[in-house]
């Protein structure tokens, strides 16, 4: 006999109560990727990365150092469609599409570092004052708001400025930046969460602050942190390709904001292809994950709005 | 005294305050104090039911959160687990001021000065239940992480053993099995409570605090978490405070009742006599009003007037401003003058400021002679209360100013009225109406 009543069988416990919530991931994954406009952001995020972490295949790199641009002496400023130079070349010799495959792997390793550490701190900070609250919730403002009184673009750039072009400077200043917001935006919904009575309901069981934080406010305050991080992934790769197109990297680094930098010059006289397609992946980039991020905004978090 | 007669107090409240500053101004300066909870004092008996009576606004809620050890009080006690002899010892300590009997009567039964071991104790027995069961149960956890959520704080139990606990109060509370696996946006309203309940209850308690556990729900499903509730207690045994605005709710469940206004007890006593005969003017009223189970959240109909606010309550008697058998000694004071000149735009436009040496003693300040005059006509018409004309010893009129000093009484306080009654009313008993 064959019964598909909605009452769990007597098996363990732990695979029903697993069965459950991994279903209630997939739905949720499943409506976030109805929307069309979603699904093609990860397309691309797809593609992109794909490209950042197969680099080593696609495009064999020549030179000792990988993540410098190689250098074609026999062929300055080739147009797209060469041979052994599919995007053409700078007019240093510089392989467009190696540039634009391995620009995306930096271009991945600059967001993920940048958007890890800072929701690391920022949602270490914004819990902190937003749960414990009183002049600890005070101070940390205080410090939040000097950060946010300054433009995020100009503020990363005078930090990369003063600690001398490198690009590990630059993850380093976006970084700093960057962590600010994810601190006011946790501190906000922590205090909104608290005030749930199932937060009161947790007190007066017995339970731990540190638990009552770690399973009744934490899972309930992330969403709009996980939105802004996806944005954030688009957005800091966006801020640091600027950053490096007005120097601040090292020359000749496959960068996206580099080559765009390095191509720019052949731009009047027609080059066109040096300058485009790093420009056009940067695009791409940050579009995706704008695109990403604005999906799952709309399913898990209606309510909430970008600053 | 064997143990076994020994009637233990599971709570003992003691001129109980919780205020909450109101803070303004971009400094955020203290301008004044909400007295949510202004000087509660009384027993709560192992296995008995009470019912905390009154008006929306006037403290139920704050009370119970103090109770169940969720704020701390302003001042005042709240002392856990005594046996009657100990209750003994801890008013006559108290009446006897600090000292060392109280000092350590209060580390092992005052709930904000607990040590660890009692606190723990406390905690495990005191369980509430809230009135929004959509804020109560956190929506990302399924029904057997929330009913094994006690279980497991305490380390009653884990694996497969738990979940069978877990079922066991599930089935107590008409739910079973089938519901272990789901999120609580599953659930109606009902069974959300229902959950709020099993998890109550998880811990074996001594009490559980319910604040209107049944508001917020349909008609027919209160009367199924009544019941619930009633059988529960009936065959556990446990001590229930129960908080609710409609006292038909409470009639068949409650051994005692506490009819609660502005932060304080008006009256209290055992059920069917309170019902039957009420000595304070507020509980006729509330009765009078007698709002059956419609679920209606308007209030009381009936009972006339606003609640007035918190951060200044009446001087004498806190119902005196609504109260129609209000005497010259219920607390009549400059601010129902105030409040009189409210209701006339006309001359309360004219008033320019109050002076007051004291709330009974004030010159009100307008702007002209005949202003001045106005009021002080008003004030023997008939828009005026004859036992607050009668309350005022004195009133001169001066250039643009009266001058008004009323009969200064003292706060009204609760005293026995035999039977286990108390009541805080100048008067003996209720004036036959008619
Ligand atoms: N956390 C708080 N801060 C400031 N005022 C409060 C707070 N909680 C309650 N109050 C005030 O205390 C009074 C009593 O509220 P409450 O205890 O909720 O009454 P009830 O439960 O009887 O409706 C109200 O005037 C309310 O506005
Ligand atoms: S003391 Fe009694 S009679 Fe006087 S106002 Fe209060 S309730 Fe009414
Ligand atoms: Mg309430």
């Amino acid at each position: 006999m064959s019964t598909t009543s909605t009452s769990p069988p007597l098996t363990t416990s732990h695979e029903s109560a697993f069965r459950v919530r991994l279903r209630r991931m997939g739905e949720t994954s499943g409506r976030v990727l109805s929307n069309p406009t979603t699904l093609g952001g990860l397309v691309i995020i797809v593609v992109m990365v794909g490209m950042a972490v197969l680099a080593p295949w696609l495009v064999e790199p020549n030179t000792p150092n990988a993540s410098q641009m190689p250098r074609d002496w026999g062929a300055i400023a080739v147009p797209p469609g060469s041979p052994g130079h599919l995007l053409g070349t700078t007019n240093t010799g510089g392989d467009v599409l190696y540039g634009v495959i391995w620009g995306a792997r930096t271009s991945l390793r600059l967001s993920l570092i940048v958007v890890t550490v800072t929701v690391a701190i920022g949602v270490a900070v914004g819990s902190l004052a937003g749960f414990r609250g009183g002049r600890l919730d005070e101070i940390l403002m205080r410090i939040v708001d000097v950060f946010l009184s300054i433009p995020e673009l100009i503020f990363a750039l005078a930090i990369a400025a003063v600690l001398g072009p490198s690009f590990r400077n630059i993850i380093l200043a976006l970084a700093i930046v960057f962590w600010v917001k994810y601190a006011r935006i946790m501190r906000a919904q922590v205090m909104h969460v608290k005030q749930n009575d199932y937060v009161d309901a947790s007190r007066v069981i017995g339970d731990s602050s540190w638990n009552i934080f770690r399973k009744d406010v934490l899972p309930n305050s992330i969403t709009p942190v996980v939105v802004q991080a996806t944005l954030d992934m688009g957005n800091i790769v966006l801020v640091g390709a600027t950053l490096s197109f007005i120097g601040l990297a090292e020359a000749g680094l496959a960068e996206w904001g580099v080559l765009v930098s390095e191509g720019q010059a052949g731009i009047s006289g027609g080059r066109w292809w040096a300058s485009t397609f790093p420009g056009l992946m940067v695009f791409l980039w940050a579009l995706a994950f704008n695109l990403l991020g604005d999906g799952i905004r709309d399913v898990l978090d209606p309510k909430t709005e970008t600053r | 005294m064997t143990a076994a007669t020994d009637q233990r107090t599971v709570l003992a409240v003691r001129d109980l305050k919780k205020h909450f500053p109101i803070k303004d101004g971009a400094l955020q300066r203290v301008v004044g104090q909400v007295r949510a909870v202004d000087g509660v004092s009384f027993d709560l008996l192992r296995g008995e039911t009470l019912g905390l009576v009154g008006e929306s606004g006037c403290g139920k809620t704050t009370l119970g959160r103090v109770l169940a050890g969720l704020e701390k009080p302003t001042s005042g006690g709240v002392y856990f687990d005594l046996s009657e002899q100990q209750r003994t010892e801890l008013d006559q300590a108290l009446r006897a001021g600090q000292g060392e009997d109280l000092a350590q009567l209060e580390a092992a039964h005052r709930v904000d000065r607990l040590d660890a071991t009692n606190w723990r104790r406390f905690r495990r027995n005191t369980q509430m239940v809230f009135q929004d069961s959509f804020s109560s149960l956190n929506p990302r956890h399924l029904v057997s992480d929330i009913v094994g959520r006690p279980l497991r704080v305490y380390k009653e139990a884990s694996g497969s053993a738990l979940t069978e606990r877990v079922v066991g109060l599930l089935e107590q509370v008409g739910l079973g099995r089938q519901h272990l696996y789901r999120y609580p946006h599953q659930f109606s309203g009902g069974q959300r409570q229902r959950i709020s309940i099993a998890r109550a209850l998880a811990l074996d308690p001594e009490l559980v605090i319910l604040d209107e556990p049944t508001s917020a729900l349909d008609v027919s499903v209160q009367a199924q978490i009544l019941n619930l509730l009633h059988e529960l207690q009936q065959n556990r045994g446990f001590t229930f405070l129960f908080i609710t605005h409609d006292l038909s709710v409470v009639r068949h469940m409650a051994d005692r009742i506490a009819v609660m206004y502005l932060g304080r007890i008006a009256e209290s006593g055992e059920t069917t006599g309170l019902f039957d005969d009420p000595i304070h003017p507020y509980t006729e009223a509330l009765l009078r009003a007698n709002p059956d189970l419609t679920g209606d959240d308007e209030g009381f109909r009936g009972l006339e007037g606003t609640v007035p606010d918190p951060a200044r309550p009446p001087q004498g008697c806190r119902f005196h401003t609504r109260c129609e058998y209000a005497t010259p000694d219920c607390g009549w004071e400059i601010d129902d003058v105030v409040l009189q000149l409210e209701d006339t735009p006309a001359l309360f436009d004219k008033l320019v400021g109050v002076e007051r040496r004291s709330p009974f003693d004030a010159d009100l300040e307008f702007v002209d002679a005949s202003a001045a005059a106005a009021l002080e006509t008003a004030l023997h018409g008939d828009e005026v209360p004859s036992s607050m004309k009668a309350a005022i010893e004195q009133v001169s009129v001066g250039a643009q100013t009266v001058s008004i000093k009323f009969r200064e009484v003292n706060e009204v306080l609760l005293t026995p009225r035999g039977n286990d009654r108390l009541a805080a009313c100048v008067l003996d008993a209720l004036p036959s109406r008619d």
